[in-house]
């Protein structure tokens, strides 16, 4: 494989010999897409061979922006089965702009109503506006963690159950294969496994937002990492942090939120709060996504 | 020849830096894969950015992105559209020192002044929201602040 990786990238070494580039795949053939890839990356672990069933490319991006509803959109994304677009992929990757998909929501419905899909656009401006101003926030903590505990409380690793989706908490376990498989996860599910890894497991949020990086299609080193800091309360002003009946009232039945497989997760936010967070004084209020 | 570097935050033909070159520039994709070794990509992630640039129809290289951009242009200009990523900013300012270089900004979503407290999303949402509900078309001043 790394003979065939050579062969595929010329060496440099005179002025004389340019090098060539990859032939042509004859057609959009997915599998030939994958095959080569493979062949590109020796690097890559050999049990490492899942490949997602979103699909790159413009037109791809077209059909999803064709489907878009910013109205339905506004009043069910927060329900990990809601009117989600799914564009996040092709934008991160410029496949599609941020322009063009507001310009379309703004066709197909008023600016109120649209208002909530074209703030959660915005969000990905503002992460990106502080990736350039302050490039050290992406891999440092940008605040203190407002948990009752410091930085060196937290694990640099991820455990192996985290990582491998055995946790033995199933709606957590859902979420990782969930990960692992497509390459995707609803914004909520991303959340709740934020404040799984941060806040039950108490490992480093640059050690989740770097398994993130690895997985998701969408993996934006400003959007993920910044919204790690902010489930991590490094960038906002309390942990975030959640209750079984919180993801059982936003997933679906594909969902298992029994208390007896997630009995971690059980309990009433001033209960969590006092286990999770035992330094810190009662909130007086949560407020909750 | 002159080039448009189509890396991996801007895999379009529609983005300005594309225009800026104009057609007789070629625009070139550039598969690195000790970056993506280093950024730690799992296969789905790679096998979506090849798709994605497959798709353009262009020439995809393999190797060192700087040293391909410098052999292939053979010193004419370079375009690429602005990313504030250290791998892709980093090549493009190690190129800036012994070429000339045009990199192009991406069309920002709002037009948001620069004094603007960005400590948190809710405080530069209330600046940005007017001219993020603003469709491209009708938006008089299209110079913003994106880099």
């Amino acid at each position: 494989m790394v003979d065939l990786l050579d062969k595929l990238s010329p060496a440099l070494t005179s002025a004389e010999t340019l090098p060539a580039p990859l032939p042509r795949l004859k057609q959009r053939d997915r599998q030939a897409i994958v095959d080569r890839v493979v062949q590109l990356s020796p690097g890559l672990p050999s049990a490492d061979r899942l490949i997602s069933d979103v699909q790159g490319g413009r037109a791809q991006a077209d059909k999803k922006l064709a489907v878009l509803d910013p109205s339905k959109y506004g009043s069910t994304r927060n329900h990990l089965n809601g009117a989600v677009t799914r564009l996040s992929p092709y934008i991160r990757h410029g496949v599609i702009t941020t322009t063009a998909v507001r310009d379309r929501a703004l066709e197909i419905a008023a600016p109120k109503a649209a208002e909530k899909f074209i703030q959660q656009l915005t969000w990905r401006e503002y992460w990106q506006r502080l990736y350039r101003e302050f490039p050290d926030y992406i891999w440092n903590d940008v605040e203190p963690y407002k948990t009752g505990f410091t930085a060196s409380d937290y694990a640099d690793d991820l455990p192996r159950d985290i990582i491998g989706g055995t946790t033995g908490v199933a709606c957590i376990d859902h979420f990782i294969a969930e990960l692992n498989e497509t390459g995707y996860l609803h914004n909520h599910a991303r959340l709740y496994l934020a404040g799984y890894v941060c806040h039950w497991r108490r490992v480093k949020w640059q050690a989740g937002a770097r398994w993130f990086l690895a997985h998701l299609l969408d993996g934006d080193p400003a959007s993920n990492n910044l919204s790690w800091q902010w489930a991590a309360s490094t960038f906002s002003h309390k942990p975030y942090y959640f209750n079984l009946e919180n993801v059982a009232k936003f997933s679906g039945d594909d969902v298992d939120t029994r208390e007896s497989s997630n009995a971690t997760l059980a309990g009433s936010y001033e209960a969590l709060h006092e286990r999770l967070f035992p330094n810190l004084e009662p909130p007086n209020s949560e407020k909750t996504l | 020849m002159t080039l448009v570097w189509i890396h991996e935050d801007a895999i379009s033909l529609d983005h300005p830096a594309v225009a800026a070159a104009g057609e007789a520039a070629q625009p070139i994709f550039i598969w690195d894969t000790a970056e993506h070794d280093r950024r730690g990509y799992t296969l789905k992630r790679r096998a979506f950015i090849y798709e994605c640039a497959h798709d353009l129809n262009i020439p995809i290289y393999v190797g060192d992105s700087y040293e391909l951009l410098r052999a292939l242009s053979g010193g004419e200009r370079i375009y690429a559209a602005a990313s504030p990523d250290p791998y892709i900013s980093g090549i493009l300012a190690d190129l800036g020192g012994d070429h000339d270089l045009e990199i192009i900004a991406s069309p920002c979503l709002a037009d948001v002044p620069a004094n603007t407290d960005t400590g948190r999303f809710f405080r530069f949402w209330n600046r940005a929201r007017k001219s993020a509900l603003t469709r491209s078309e009708d938006v008089l001043d299209k110079d913003c602040l994106a880099s």
